[in-house]
C-alpha cells in the first residue's frame, strides 16, 4: 500500500520534492538544489551501469565482451578492499546472521545467500542458483579467496550471477571477514 | 473476500516447497482445479472494468462512447498492444493508451493529482479493472505485435537492450533472472522465462500471493525492486527503485516481450500463484 502512495506523489515531473530523503535535502550541495524527476533519477540510476557490467549486458551475460578475461579479474581484483583484522574475522554469530539469520527462517537484508546457496541444513528455503555451500569448511580452499568471492565474485569468474556484495558497498570488509570466519569454522552448522 | 484470502493461504501452504509455476499451462494442479470450478477472483476485476467501461466521464462521454457498447470496437486491440498512436504521438501499452483515452476524451484532469494518485493505484476504479476488461475483449486471438512504425522499432531495441542490461547493486539484468537462471529457484520462488514462455498471454494476471491484479507495467516495475538501483553514492542511499509508471522503459520491455509472445492465444485474466 505505501509503494503506492509514493507512486501517487510521481505525477507528472517535478512533483519529486516529497520523496527526497530528509538527510539528503539538507546535505545536497548548491549546484543539485533542484530535485530530481524521477524520470531523471531512474536515468541517472541506470547510467550508473559501470564498465564491467556494461560488458556482461551481451545475450550471454555471463560472457564479458570488449574485455579480455584476464584483465577482467585483475581490474576487479584491484577493487578488493581487506580489513585491517585478517579476513577471518572474530564474530561468527554476526557472520552467521549475515549469511542468513536462522531465528529468521534463514533471511538476512544484506548478505542474503539463501536465496541462491543452501547451507545449513536447517534453512530448507534455500535457492539452487549457486552451489550448496554445505560441508563448505572442509574443503580446503583458503579463507582468502572466500573472502575474495563474496567481495567481488567478479573477480574469480567474471559476470557471474553472484552480485559483488563488497564492491558495491552491502557489505562491509569486516563483515564479510565474519560470513568467512562462519564459514570456515568447524563448529559452524555448514560443516556438520 | 475473506473467503478468498483463506483459500488463497490454504493454498499457497499446500504448494509451499513447489518449483517453477511458469506459464498458465503449467499451473499447479490446485489452481487449475480452482480454473475448472470457475473459482477465479480475477473476473471480478474484468466486470469492474466492464461496469467502469460505461460510466460516463466528467464530460459525460465514456469508454462506449468511442469504443461501442460492450467494446465492440476494441475486440483484438489489446493483442496488438503496445503499438504506436497517431492521436498521442508515441507508442503506448494498455495502461498509457487508457490514461491517454480518459484524460484527452473524457475530461480527466491529468494535473489532478487525486485522479491521477486514484488512477496509479492497484485497487483504483480505473486503470486495473478497464486494463483486465479491455484485454479480455481480446481473448481467443492471436498476440500479434508489429513493429511496423519506427517508433515502435526504436522501443523494441531499447526494450531489448534494457532485457541484458546489468546494473545496480546486485549486478542484475531482466535476462539474469529469466533468461539465463529460468528454471532455477531464488529461494523457493521458481524462476520463469516470459521471453521463450509466451507468458504476456496471461497478462493482467491475478496473483494469489499478493491477492490482486497485476498489470504487465505493475509486473515489470515490481520486478525492477531487484536490482537496487540509486543514484548517488552508496553511502547516501539514493534508491531508485522503480522506473516511473508509463515510462518509455516500462513499455520497451513490454513491447520486447510481447513481440517475443506473438502467435500465443490472449486468454486472459491469467491466474497465478
Ligand atoms: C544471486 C545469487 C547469489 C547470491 C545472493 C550469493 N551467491 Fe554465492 N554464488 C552464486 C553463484 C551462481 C555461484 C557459482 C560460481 C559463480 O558463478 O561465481 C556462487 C559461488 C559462491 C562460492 C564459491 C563456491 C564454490 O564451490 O567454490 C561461495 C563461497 C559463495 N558463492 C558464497 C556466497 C555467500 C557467502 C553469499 C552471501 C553473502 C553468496 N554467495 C550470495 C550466486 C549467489
Ligand atoms: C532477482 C530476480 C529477478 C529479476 C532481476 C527480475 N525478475 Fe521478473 N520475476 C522474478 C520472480 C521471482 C518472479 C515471480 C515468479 C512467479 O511468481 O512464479 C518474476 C516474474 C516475472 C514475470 C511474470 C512471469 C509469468 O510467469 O507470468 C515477468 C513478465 C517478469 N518477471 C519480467 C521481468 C523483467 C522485465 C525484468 C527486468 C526489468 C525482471 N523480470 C527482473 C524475479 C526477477
Amino acid at each position: 500500500m505505501r509503494k503506492f502512495v509514493l507512486a501517487g506523489a510521481f505525477v507528472g515531473l517535478g512533483l519529486l520534492v516529497a520523496c527526497q530523503p530528509a538527510a539528503q535535502k539538507a546535505e545536497a550541495p548548491k549546484a543539485e538544489k533542484k530535485k530530481l524527476s524521477s524520470k531523471e533519477k531512474f536515468k541517472i540510476a541506470l547510467a550508473n551501469q559501470d564498465k564491467w557490467q556494461k560488458a556482461c549486458s551481451n545475450p550471454t551475460q555471463l560472457v564479458p565482451e570488449g574485455i579480455d578475461v584476464e584483465t577482467f579479474k585483475k581490474e576487479m581484483l584491484a577493487t578488493v578492499k581487506f580489513p585491517e583484522g585478517g579476513v577471518v574475522g572474530k564474530n561468527i554469530a554476526r557472520g552467521e546472521k549475515l549469511f542468513g539469520d536462522p531465528k529468521k527462517g534463514g533471511k538476512s537484508r544484506r548478505g542474503n545467500c539463501y536465496a541462491c546457496h543452501c547451507g545449513d541444513p536447517k534453512i530448507l528455503a534455500c535457492g539452487n542458483i549457486g552451489p550448496s555451500l554445505r560441508g563448505y569448511g572442509k574443503r580446503g580452499i583458503d579463507p582468502k579467496d572466500t573472502y575474495i568471492r563474496i567481495y567481488n565474485s567478479w573477480a574469480q569468474n567474471p559476470c557471474s550471477v553472484m552480485p559483488r556484495l563488497g564492491y558495491h558497498g552491502v557489505l562491509k570488509p569486516e563483515e564479510i571477514a565474519d560470513i568467512v570466519a562462519y564459514m570456515h569454522d568447524p563448529n559452524s552448522p555448514l560443516n556438520k | 473476500m475473506r473467503k478468498r484470502t483463506l483459500l488463497a493461504s490454504a493454498i499457497m501452504a499446500g504448494g509451499a516447497v513447489l518449483t517453477a509455476a511458469v506459464a498458465q499451462e503449467q499451473l499447479p494442479t490446485h489452481l487449475k482445479e480452482l480454473l475448472e470450478l470457475g473459482m477465479h477472483p480475477g473476473h471480478a476485476y474484468v466486470d469492474e472494468g466492464r461496469e467502469m467501461f460505461h460510466t460516463p466521464g466528467p464530460n459525460g462521454k465514456s469508454c462506449a462512447t468511442c469504443h461501442g457498447q460492450d467494446g465492440k470496437k476494441l475486440e483484438g486491440a489489446y493483442a496488438k498492444m503496445p503499438r504506436y498512436y497517431k492521436d498521442i504521438g508515441k507508442v503506448a501499452d494498455i495502461d498509457t493508451r487508457i490514461l491517454a483515452c480518459m484524460t484527452k476524451y473524457m475530461g480527466y484532469d491529468k494535473n489532478d493529482k487525486k485522479f491521477m494518485k486514484k488512477f496509479k493505484k492497484w485497487n483504483g476504479p480505473y486503470r486495473v479493472p478497464l486494463a483486465s476488461y479491455v484485454a479480455s475483449l481480446s481473448n481467443g486471438m492471436r498476440i500479434d505485435v508489429k513493429l511496423d512504425d519506427p517508433q515502435e522499432k526504436e522501443l523494441y531495441k531499447m526494450g531489448e537492450k534494457l532485457w541484458y542490461m546489468r546494473v545496480g547493486a546486485r549486478d542484475f539484468s531482466c535476462g539474469i533472472c529469466h533468461t539465463v537462471l529460468a528454471g532455477k529457484r531464488i529461494r523457493l520462488q521458481g524462476l520463469p522465462d516470459p521471453v521463450k514462455n509466451k507468458v504476456y498471454a496471461h497478462w493482467p494476471a491475478y496473483r494469489f500471493g499478493s491477492d490482486r491484479m497485476w498489470t504487465m507495467e505493475d509486473r515489470v516495475r515490481s520486478c525492477f525492486k531487484a536490482y537496487l538501483l540509486y543514484t548517488k553514492q552508496w553511502s547516501k542511499k539514493d534508491w531508485v527503485k522503480k522506473p516511473p509508471p508509463f515510462s518509455d522503459w516500462v513499455i520497451a520491455l513490454e513491447l520486447y516481450m510481447k513481440h517475443a509472445a506473438n502467435g500465443a492465444t490472449v486468454e486472459v485474466p491469467g491466474l497465478l500463484r
